[in-house]
């Protein structure tokens, strides 16, 4: 039971991304992969959760012993697979709330309907969680939303759909010290054995409120070290620089 | 391409300050005068006499001319301008009041010119009468003269304006050059029924920069027909900044068809203002030929009396990220009427495009009348595109708001009127220049509270 | 609801009306279009000598009128008048009761979900099959109030005072090509008169089937709301999708007296081989408010821009549209408001979505003339791409006069782009779902202004069109 990722190589059509790539996330840990910028952690989160921009060119990725590539993007999604997207999109004319269920209702067998009132209810309780208004349940999704918003947004539907493996890709960047306490606890909320998270961050701030278990250097395509929290603190103070050298 | 809207026959009325002679005119050109003129030249003049001979005048069934008629511009009764007196070209030369700063002045009067001041070029920027560009720059005219096709409903000028075309301006900015003080010409038209054809021709090499302003003005108030031609050919990164200031007499008609060519990454703004002449029509086609091209179409009219506006626009995209803007306000006086009618067309592959036009009429009397036809043709994907129309009165809360302040009626709703366009003449961002056409407009206030 | 018989012939089983019984008519014009044809249908139907004289004169106009290919699309150029039949019957006489209906028309119906409708929530409905009504009843309780309604060869007889009064007035026969095609060979068709007062409180509906191959279909619906009377009506219809074309020409004139409300609704669902050529118009007196609610799904080509003329003061027009265009099909809709009285106001809503490589097209004009005085217009028409090679137009006409008027339009193209429908699937909604709940979204604040039971329909049909529309 992981997410496995094995030699994993990735392009778009005219340059090679993803070069080697390999991670184990088993259920109940927490991985944080750092990097400079264009090192390939976002395109890491899209190739994941199947994005046609990339194409993957050789290696493998399993969920729980399935093959996720073999997987549409949908399907990959209800296996258990979230991604936390850096820029999520806005959906003009479709309510949050709305989204949500249907999100829900796709993992339902077909002929069953989801119960309006007990969603609604942990809806509810999950936006309390995250300070969130209860007039977001009526606005379209992400529609005006400000940065801050779009982010609450992004972990309020991983709460929704209490997936297996989340993928926070740069889930920090544009929030200030407030919000990125109520999104991390948020993450934190939603710790537990059965589930395992990889935090994508270019800072190391974030990982003073999301405590991850071990941390990872991502540099050009691939992992060049891991290690404990304290790579985490090692990087802040010295910068990617190091990185190269190793 | 059609703009129409269904089973809506257009608007028939009289035509507008009729010619004092209906008989039919005689405006066979005068070929032994392009005897001197480059070969191709004088087979293009002839071939466009033919064009003009054979095509008919637009009907009223003509899409480019619904809520308007070909008629307003008929050629009944009218001659090609005669010679002129010494005091007319001196009156012609003293009227022509315009920027302190200016890199080149042409003065032209009934087609001739009469008056050219160049000193202030640089950097080898040409500016050069339309016939002596001939003689001089022929390979350039071979290649830019006309060759975009009018086809916003005045063909038929057009050709005939190519038939006698020999004043204008002739505007060739090499690679590199930025001028930053404009060019500015003047066309004057003297005599009844004197019929001219300005030309205006700029040609930016990629990177230059250039701004030209083509001003349009009778002597007297009496009939007489300008139809102009202005094209501009943007090279690659250049800038070009134009405007038309048409402010023939109240019993005059004017057309200005006029054709951009933006090529990449390079920017064109183009404003009609529209001041005089009973009967005014602009067709303004931009073509955004190469990606990052910009166009910013702008037009302001102010008519009074029983003036009326006839302005025709397209917006062209050809390739992908492309960006245009249109932005047309008339201030509607009296029993005046103006037309509006643009397209934005996206065409097949111009992915990425960001087009927008509006389209503004403030109504200021009970007989005034505003058309507007924005139109909309998208052939492509991942377009940003958006249009919008209006027409309404002075809001009774502005007004109520400069009145409460002390200012009396007649001058608050002027204060309007002139801050409903000023924002139009300021995105030229061209401080004198701006300066220059507010001067002009409120002229025109003062001349009509006189 | 589906009754199978041996004769039924699908063409395609997934969808509501594609399909066809053998043709059983007593009564068929034949190919083409002659004085003889108008003849045959004033001697089957026994019109009136002023309705003979009438259609012979609109057979001259509509022949007269040249195609409207100077702005319209040229598409109109492949109709072939001559390969069409003008007039099929069975019967003349529409029936009372379902049981009466024969049986191929009633199993049609009864496939369509008409009787089932009809029972649930309607006042009266109307179902006509070819060029007559098969069916016609009113609720006993609507007729004690007053109301008629029969289809309009019924009422040319037993009512040809009321009918004569507003027949044509609204839209004359010169109109254009297509208005004055319907007045030659006009048959079947509503016609509906509410007596001053009576508010009809379920909806009054209609619905139009065409059976057979290389036919037009011509009916004429009239309805007039007298002072204060407010009604409802829905009309549908659906063809079997045939190889060669269908013709269908309706004309729509509706006169709300004062203080009256009449709201039509229409969800226009014909297969994609039907030229669906229609003239809508209202008049609207003192107070009175017409409003169209327009789906246009189906069709080859539409050509439809709803009217309103607003003749009494502080009188309301509305349009409501929605059109969809896939592959092969051109929504060419819109809207005319034609203000002739003072404060009287209009509003026109306006979506399309062109999906594949559909078309769709706006085309609008709102007139204020002189000496009018408070008139607002109000006009947003909103389009959605999806997919790159569909194609979206807008053409809207505004001729305002005077300085006591406000108008206003707006219009937008927006698109379903890839990176929105990948973060709908990252949740878990497959691609049909993503894009069917992207369009919802476009068009959802349109669709509440739908009845109820039709707005489930429309976004059943919707999500119908766009099945396969990605990918």
């Amino acid at each position: 039971m992981s997410l496995l990722i094995q030699d994993l190589h990735a392009c778009i059509p005219d340059r090679e991304i993803l070069k080697g790539f390999s991670l184990e996330v088993k259920p109940g840990e927490v991985h944080a992969i750092m990097g400079p910028n264009g090192s390939g952690k976002s395109t890491l989160s899209k190739v994941l959760c199947g994005h046609e921009d990339y194409e993957v060119t050789s290696g493998s990725v399993t969920l729980d012993g399935e093959d996720l590539l073999a997987m549409d993007v949908d399907a990959r999604s209800r296996a258990g697979l979230f991604l936390a997207f850096q820029y999520p999109f806005e959906i003009p004319g479709v309510s949050n709330a709305n989204f949500i269920r249907a999100a829900l209702q796709a993992r339902l067998p077909k002929g069953e309907e989801l119960d309006a009132v007990g969603y609604y209810k942990q809806l509810y309780r999950r936006m309390d969680e995250l300070e969130m208004s209860r007039s977001f349940t009526a606005r379209s999704v992400n529609e005006g939303f400000s940065g801050g918003e779009k982010k609450r947004n992004e972990i309020l539907q991983l709460m929704m759909l209490e997936p297996k493996y989340s993928i926070l890709d740069e889930t920090d960047s544009g929030l200030d010290i407030d919000a990125l306490k109520v999104v991390s606890q948020g993450v934190n909320a939603m710790r537990s054995p059965e589930r395992g998270f990889l935090v994508i961050t270019h800072y190391q701030r974030l990982l003073d409120y999301i405590k991850p278990d071990i941390v990872h250097v991502m540099v050009e395509g691939r992992l060049i070290r891991s290690g404990g929290p304290e790579l985490a603190l090692e990087l802040e103070a010295k910068g990617y620089e190091l990185t190269h050298a190793a | 391409m059609s703009v129409a809207a269904p089973i809506a026959e257009p608007e028939m009325e009289k035509p507008l300050s009729p010619p004092l002679s209906s008989a039919p005119t005689d405006l066979t050109p005068d070929f032994s005068k392009l005897e001197d003129a480059p070969e191709w030249f004088q087979s293009r003049a002839r071939a466009a006499w033919e064009e003009f001979q054979s095509l008919p005048m637009p009907g009223l069934r003509d899409e480019h001319w619904r809520y308007s008629q070909s008629k307003n511009l008929s050629l009944d009764g009218l001659h090609l301008a005669g010679e002129t007196t010494e005091a007319e070209k001196q009156a012609a030369i003293e009227g022509s009041k315009g920027l302190t700063h200016v890199a080149a002045r042409l003065i032209f009067l009934n087609d001739r010119l009469i008056h050219s001041q160049t000193d202030g070029l640089e950097q080898g920027v040409v500016v050069l009468p339309f016939a002596e560009a001939l003689r001089s720059h022929g390979d350039v005219l071979q290649q830019y003269l006309m060759k975009r096709k009018a086809d916003l409903g005045s063909e038929k000028f057009a050709a005939l304006h190519l038939a006698h075309v020999q004043a204008g301006a002739v505007v060739l900015a090499p690679k590199n050059a930025v001028l930053k003080a404009p060019i500015e010409i003047f066309h004057w038209v003297s005599g009844v029924n004197s019929l001219v054809f300005p030309h205006t021709l700029i040609v930016a090499g990629d990177h230059a920069q250039v701004t030209v302003l083509d001003h349009h003005a009778s002597l007297r108030d009496e009939v007489a027909q300008s139809v102009a031609v202005a094209d501009f050919v943007a090279g690659n990164g250049s800038h070009i900044t134009y405007v038309n200031s048409q402010e023939l007499a109240d019993s005059a008609r004017a057309l200005h068809i006029s054709s951009t060519t933006v090529a990449r990454d390079a920017q064109v703004k183009a404003l009609q203002l529209q001041l005089g002449a009973s009967f005014a029509r602009s067709e303004s086609v931009s073509d955004l030929a190469g990606e990052g091209s910009r166009s910013d179409m702008l037009g302001v009219s102010l008519p009074f009396s029983s003036q009326v506006v006839d302005m025709r626009t397209l917006q062209n995209h050809l390739a992908p990220h492309t960006y245009s803007d249109l932005l047309y306000k008339n201030a509607l006086y009296d029993k005046t009427r103006t037309i509006f009618s643009g397209l934005i067309n996206v065409a097949d592959g111009a992915h990425y495009t960001d087009a927008y036009q509006k389209c503004r009429n403030l109504l200021n009397s009970a007989d005034s009348e505003a058309v507007s036809m924005p139109g909309l043709e998208i052939n492509a994907d991942q377009v940003k595109c958006s249009h919008g129309a209006t027409s309404a009165p002075i809001s009774a809360d502005e007004l109520f708001y400069l009145k409460a302040r002390g200012i009396p009626d007649q001058e608050s709703r002027q204060l309007i009127a002139i801050g409903f366009v000023e924002d139009v003449i300021s995105r030229l961002g061209h401080e004198e220049l701006i300066e220059s056409l507010d001067r002009r407009i409120e002229e025109k206030f003062a001349r009509q509270a006189a | 609801m589906s009754v199978e018989t041996p004769d039924i012939a699908d063409i395609r089983a997934d969808s509501v009306g594609d399909f066809y019984f053998p043709e059983n008519h007593v009564y068929d014009a034949g190919y083409g279009l002659s004085e003889k044809t108008i003849d045959y249908i004033c001697d089957v139907k026994n019109d009136p000598d002023w309705v003979r004289e009438f259609r012979k004169k609109a057979l001259k106009v509509f022949e007269e009128k040249p195609m409207p290919t100077h702005w319209a699309t040229t598409d109109l150029n492949n109709i072939k008048f001559e390969e069409f039949r003008y007039y099929l019957a069975g019967d003349r006489k529409a029936k009372r009761s379902w049981d009466d209906v024969p049986e191929e028309v009633k199993k049609t119906f009864e496939r369509l979900g008409i009787p089932e409708q009809e029972r649930k929530f309607l006042a009266g409905v109307e179902a006509q099959y070819d060029s007559e009504a098969a069916y016609s009843n009113v609720k006993k309780v609507v007729e004690e109030q007053g109301v008629i309604f029969m289809n309009s060869t019924e009422a040319l007889q037993q009512h040809p005072d009321i009918f004569r009064k507003w027949f044509g007035k609204v839209i004359p026969t010169g109109d254009n090509k297509f208005s004055a095609l319907n007045s030659a060979v006009f048959s079947g068709g509503s016609f509906i008169y509410i007596p001053p007062g009576v508010k009809v409180k379920h909806p009054l509906q209609a619905y139009f089937r065409i059976n057979s191959e290389q036919f037009g279909q011509f009916e004429r619906t009239l309805i007039i709301a007298d002072e204060g009377a407010e009604v409802m009506y829905m009309e549908g219809c659906t063809a079997p999708k045939f190889e060669t074309a269908t013709l269908h020409s309706a004309v729509v004139e509706l006169v709300a007296m004062k203080g009256a409300k009449i709201q039509y609704v229409t969800v226009q669902n014909w297969s994609s081989n039907v030229f669906n050529l229609v003239t809508k118009r209202g008049i609207a007196h003192e107070d009175a408010e017409v409003r169209w609610i327009d789906c246009n799904i189906g069709s080859r080509l539409t050509m439809k821009y709803p009217g309103v003329v607003m003749k009494g003061r502080r009188a309301r027009g509305e349009v409501i549209s929605i059109a969809l265009a896939n592959t092969g099909q051109h929504q060419d809709t819109g809207a005319k408001m034609i203000h002739a009285a003072d404060e009287t106001t209009s509003n026109v809503i306006s979506k399309s979505i062109s999906i594949g490589k559909g078309r769709a097209t706006y085309r609008g004009l709102v007139h204020i003339p002189k000496h009018l005085k408070g008139c607002k217009n109000n006009t947003e028409c909103d389009a959605l791409l999806i997919n790159s090679s569909s194609r979206t137009d807008t053409y809207p006409a505004i001729n305002v006069r005077g300085n006591e008027h406000a108008t206003q339009h707006e219009a937008s193209v927006s698109q379903v782009s890839a990176e929105q429908i990948f973060y709908m699937q990252q949740r878990g909604l497959s691609e049909a779902e993503a894009m069917s709940l992207s369009v919802n979204g476009f068009i959802n604040d349109l669709v509440r202004e739908f009845p109820m039971e039709y707005s489930v329909e429309l976004k059943r049909l919707i999500d119908l069109e766009m099945e396969g529309s990605v990918g």
